[in-house]
């Protein structure tokens, strides 16, 4: 087995530290995103509900206009 | 199928005991490596990393990039890369996920 290598102080320094940076900026884009995902799911609900309901109504009312011998 | 079922049960201690032995020297030299290797730097290093730091720019000011070599300059930029990689996990731990932001 080869001896490990002494790393040179620059680059454990530097491999640390954009660790911790990278947790941080992590952290700080997740609670970014955080609230403007949940608008997002919110806006798409009521489109969803008043969607819903125009497609129920265009049923209900072509169900009513149909006049087949099928029924 | 609960006959099948009791027979895996039965050898879950074997196989835990089998994985075990196997990785046991394969984390010793991990360890071994890894205590030298990867430790974060001591206080006392970082003075040295910013001495390290300043000399790599003042080396650029004097020209000296017109004179690496492509060995060389192929080594520092898979140094770099390594760098850049310990802040993609950062960010991995960070953002609690591995593929995208869970929100």
């Amino acid at each position: 087995m080869a001896p490990p290598v002494a790393v040179s102080p620059l680059i454990k320094t530097a491999r640390w530290s954009a660790l911790l940076l990278g947790i941080f900026y992590g952290k700080q884009r997740f609670e970014y995103l955080k609230p403007i995902a949940e608008e997002e799911r919110r806006i798409e609900e009521a489109e969803k509900k008043a969607r819903e309901e125009q497609e129920r109504i265009y049923k209900q009312l072509s169900e009513a206009n149909s006049d087949t011998i099928l029924k | 199928m609960a006959q099948a079922v009791q027979k895996l049960v039965a050898k879950v201690p074997t196989l835990v005991g089998a994985a075990v032995t196997y990785s046991k020297p394969r984390l010793a030299t991990f360890w071994h490596y890894a205590r030298v290797e990867l430790v974060p730097p001591s206080p006392a290093e970082i003075p040295k990393a910013i001495e390290g730091a300043t000399n790599l720019v003042k080396a650029f000011q004097k020209g000296r990039l017109g004179q690496t070599t492509v060995k060389e300059a192929f080594r520092n930029g898979l140094v770099a890369t390594e760098v850049l990689m310990w802040f993609y996990i950062g960010e991995c731990i960070g953002k609690g996920g591995i593929i995208g932001y869970n929100v």
